[in-house]
């Protein structure tokens, strides 16, 4: 190779002036007639010609050869039935083919699953990237064109880009899609989820606008089933049932065709929905103002998510002075309001030393009753009044407490100590400073408490003087009840004896009135840890878990045994195999959980289509073919001819040789060194003046 | 297994053996809020802080819920406190200072919510330059953990515990009573006419209006000592017995009284969200 370059000494608008100048300069002579005017351009040319600074250059090119990109996409989607056959036979005839082609190197790029799906545009514009633009004679994707990065795919390609799609024509599906669906909801208010059901591809005739059974199954419990036309946006309102995590799954059988849908993974979503309480509202009744009472409150107010309506009684009925009712500061106890009307806005009611006085009717109690037996909780602290003629339990509230008082009181100091139930109940399990045997140091003692005959179905957690029940739970109907058969917490919270945990106590106790999910007797639990290692806790009174079976989202199941670590605690680790539904029950209690996203992503939309790629191949002259019409032929063309077309036996697709070659040994040599420059310019400039001067004119006389 | 359980149950009776059980006077106490006064070694001093206390005992039973048992003298350097709710300490001159272990039982007592009405008894006196009971308080005082404190406001729940209230007399009037100063920054909720307050109990009310005498009965029943003249001196004493109320449902309900004005709002929001659904 050998070619003329330039090395400018000045910029080139200077020198092209020179040479204009020069241009000028010659016609000016040849207007006023001089005879060495040829001359008096050429030296000003030629001094122009110096300043350019003409060089001779010359090395050795070699050819080098082209590259094809050729990108197969093995992500999950390409595992449906016949595709990655499709996609080896391909790969393997477009490797030969491209093979076969002189100077042609194959650069082959493979992209898997990742967490976001498919990412063929990343996996492209790496693979560009890493190779020199002028060598890509040609780029052949073998996808389904599910490309799920449609902003990381290059705008154009220095050479063809080919999509061949696998997939068939026949080829479609119905999916459901979740438009909207919140992750937090309040707990018995409505959510909405909004869906639709969509079909892709060539919908066979017998199926098309039939509706698909929709079957909702909340926590894994079927609560209804809807026809929903595919196209038409659903709303479909959700109650979350309870605290914590409600996994909503939604979805419909495969429609039964002659030709079966690609896939039934997108027939089906699973929706958490983490269950929040709204603000919890206690009604606390004090019987009388007793030392106590600030322990409730203190604890009750200190919890911003309560709201409490308190009353005390202050003055009784039977007890009246002559104070005017303008100096007191006593307000009515709108019984009726609370009892009657309100009563269930209330998740608790706190019955603190109240005595039946005749300030709540029968009839109230009645309710309170009937309030319990439909879900609502009643939290019985009762001190030696429970044991007289003004018990609560000679009201109609008596047939749902947890014990009959017997009428005897126990004065004397006692330490309360949990029971075998206890030590597995989540109310009392695990209190600090419970007293263990042996040890000498325990929580402070009790002084006072009345003896109760415990209801046989009742759990009592905790036991005081004599070994007799000191706090007793049970549930009656929805509801739930408690009993503390001792006034005398608070004797905790003074340090007596140096005191125990009263207001831990206290809360779990108002909270497992109130259903709150982590303090449940009978739990199966399921924490998720960040690698997607699931522990499996059991949390039972009972003395023995039974193995949990775990049923996975394709139906299989497998069985889990889970080790003791606590009372009444059972738990295990356990990998799952992959993301998915899956179920778990130990013939009790059964629990879904959903892990990773609510529907795979990559199966999503099954059906190949070139509508994410083709604009790329588009741009490139390239062509989008279906593997399912045959595998192409390739050929090659020139840079900028339509690179693919119909051939007599099947298509071709075309990649265009780009003959990129590279230069070595390049040597620059000046053409004149510039003494030789300044010879002819001065020898021209001479001769012109001669031509001029009298010397001409002389020998022309 | 049995003579292992036996073991056992001897072992958790010996160690229950161990523990002294506590004063029965105290354990009534607990039990029946009884109201409790500071024996200060001066007769006639603790004679009218029983009386007192057993006519505002009476009188608490004949008009509200609280039916307190017969007042307790204490021995602070002597008694657990952990028992007690209120407790009622006059200041004498001659009183002598409690043990440091006292004063570490005394802190704990007002840390986890007991209350101590510290009486001066000097209304009639104090401020004219003759021997007054403030420096014996502040020398007494001293140890404990009190928070600062500043003059009853007109707003603090003890003025509308039981009575309406704007004075706390007793048998003397019209000197300023002390509790835990409002926080700073404490500001009325819109329509609601008081501060709310002292979430907490004051851990100690200072005063000297010689309460006891005021609320003191003999055993027959009758005043024992005289407060003012006349009807006015009657209607002071009765005064009295009603700070005297308010200071005890104050000391067991805390700011109940203060938030029985959200109730109405509660319930009118009850009623809203039913609207609403």
């Amino acid at each position: 190779m050998t070619g003329l370059s330039f090395d400018p000494l000045l910029p080139w608008p200077l020198i092209i002036s020179a040479a204009i100048l020069a241009l000028l300069v010659t016609v000016w002579s040849l207007w006023r007639g001089l005879r060495g005017w040829p001359l008096r351009g050429l030296a000003g040319l030629a001094a122009a010609a110096a300043l350019a600074g003409p060089a001779l250059e010359s090395g050795i090119r070699n050819k080098l050869s082209d590259i094809v990109v050729l990108l197969d996409d093995r992500s999950a989607s390409q595992s449906l039935p016949g595709r990655a056959a499709q996609t080896d036979a391909a790969l393997d005839d477009l490797t030969r083919q491209i093979g076969a082609l002189p100077d042609t190197e194959i650069r082959r790029v493979t992209v898997t699953d990742d967490s976001d799906g498919t990412l063929i545009g990343s996996a492209l514009t790496r693979a560009l990237a890493a190779e020199p633009q002028t060598r890509v004679a040609g780029v052949v994707l073998l996808t389904d064109g599910q490309s799920h990065d449609p902003a990381m795919l290059p705008s154009g390609a220095p050479a063809p880009v080919h999509v061949l799609l696998t997939g068939e024509q026949t080829d479609w599906d119905r999916r459901l899609v979740i438009e909207e669906a919140p992750a937090y909801g309040l707990i018995d208010q409505p959510v909405i989820i909004r869906l639709r059901i969509e079909d892709q591809g060539a919908v066979p005739a017998e199926i098309a606008q039939s509706p698909a059974r929709l079957r909702i199954l909340v926590d894994g419990e079927e609560t209804r089933t809807l026809d929903l036309p595919p196209g038409v946006p659903l709303d479909l309102p959700v109650v979350p049932q309870h605290a914590g995590q409600n996994v909503i799954s939604i979805g419909f059988d495969a429609p039964q065709t002659s030709t079966p849908e690609l896939t039934d993974r997108n027939n089906s979503a699973a929706i958490q929905i983490t269950g929040v309480r709204d603000r919890l509202r206690v009604l606390l009744v004090s019987g009388e103002p007793h030392a106590g009472e600030r322990t409730w409150r203190n604890l009750l107010k200190s919890d911003a998510n309560v709201d409490l309506i308190h009353f005390t009684i202050l003055r009784p009925p039977d007890k009246m002075d002559a104070v005017p009712v303008d100096e007191m500061s006593l307000i009515a106890f709108p019984t009726q309001e609370l009892f009657l009307d309100r009563i269930r806005d209330f998740d608790l009611i706190i019955f603190d030393r109240y005595r039946v006085r005749g300030i709540l009717m029968p009839q109230y109690f009645d309710n309170i009753r009937r309030y319990v037996e439909e879900g609502g909780a009643v939290l019985v602290s009762a001190g030696p009044e429970m044991s007289t003629v003004e018990s609560l339990n000679l009201s109609p509230l008596g047939s749902i407490l947890p014990g009959r008082p017997t009428g005897r009181i126990y004065e004397q100091p006692f330490l309360p100590e949990l029971t075998d139930e206890g030590q597995r109940h989540p109310v009392t399990a695990g209190l600090p400073g419970a007293p263990v045997e042996g040890q000498e140091k325990h929580w402070g003692r009790w002084l006072r408490m009345s003896q109760v005959i415990p209801d046989p179905n009742a759990q009592v957690v905790m036991t005081g003087a004599e070994d007799q029940p000191l706090l007793i739970m049970n549930r009656v109907g929805k509801g739930r009840v408690a009993m503390l058969n001792s006034d005398q917490v608070w004797l905790w919270g003074r340090g007596f004896e140096g005191g125990g945990p009263q207001l831990e106590l206290l809360r779990r106790i108002a909270h497992w009135s109130m259903k709150e999910p982590e303090l449940e007797e009978e739990a199966l639990l399921a924490d998720v840890a960040g690698d997607l290692s699931v522990t499996i806790t059991r949390r039972t009174m009972a003395a023995e878990a039974k193995p949990i079976r775990i049923t996975r989202p394709d139906g299989e199941t497998e069985t889990v045994n889970l080790a003791q670590t606590g009372p009444g605690r059972f738990s295990e680790r356990w990998t799952p195999p992959g993301p998915g539904l899956y179920r778990m029950t130990d013939g009790e209690i059964t629990r879904v959980m959903a892990l990773g996203p609510s529907a795979p992503r990559e199966f999503e939309e099954t059906v190949a289509s070139g509508d994410k790629l083709g604009p790329l191949a588009q741009a490139t002259q390239g062509a989008v073919l279906r593997l399912s019409d045959g595998i192409p032929a390739v050929r090659t063309v020139r840079e900028g001819r339509p690179a693919h077309g119909q051939g007599v036996s099947r298509d071709w697709i075309a990649i265009t040789p780009r003959h990129a070659t590279s230069t070595s040994g390049v040597t620059h040599r000046p053409l004149l060194p510039g003494w030789a420059w300044l010879l002819l310019v001065a020898g021209l400039a001479l001769t012109g003046w001669l031509a001029e001067g009298r010397g001409w004119k002389l020998r022309r006389a | 297994m049995r003579w292992l359980l036996l073991v056992a149950g001897l072992l958790v009776a010996t160690v229950a053996q161990a523990q002294v059980d506590p004063d029965p006077r105290l354990i009534q106490a607990a039990d029946e809020v009884a109201l409790a006064y500071v024996v200060t070694g001066e007769g006639d001093v603790d004679s009218a802080s029983e009386a007192g206390l057993r006519g505002l005992s009476q009188v608490l039973t004949d008009r509200t819920t609280v039916e307190p048992g017969e007042p307790i003298g204490i021995d602070l350097n002597r008694d657990d406190l952990s028992l007690l709710t209120f407790l009622y300490w006059p200041v004498t001159e001659t009183q002598a200072p409690p043990t440091p272990q006292a004063y570490v039982r005394l802190n704990h007592f007002l840390r986890s919510g007991g209350m101590i009405l510290f009486d001066t008894r000097d209304g009639d006196i104090a401020g004219l330059g003759g021997p007054e009971g403030a420096g014996v308080l502040r020398q007494l005082a001293a140890p404990l953990d009190i928070p600062p404190l500043a003059p009853i406001p007109v707003d603090h729940v003890l003025t509308r515990s039981f009575y309406l209230l704007h004075d706390f007399p007793g048998r003397y009037q019209g000197r300023e009573v002390w509790a835990e100063a409002p926080p700073a920054g404490a500001e009325a909720a819109e329509g609601v006419p008081f501060r709310n307050l002292n979430d907490g109990v004051s851990p100690v009310i200072i005063g000297g209006n010689s309460w006891s005498e005021a609320w003191a009965i003999g055993e027959n029943g009758l005043p024992i000592y005289s407060v003012g003249s006349g009807l006015d001196g009657e209607r002071q004493r009765e005064m009295a017995y009603r700070f005297g109320i308010n200071l005890i449902m104050y000391v067991l309900t805390g700011n109940y009284k203060s938030d029985q004005v959200h109730v109405p709002a509660l319930l009118d929001r009850l009623r809203r969200e039913e609207v609403m659904q």
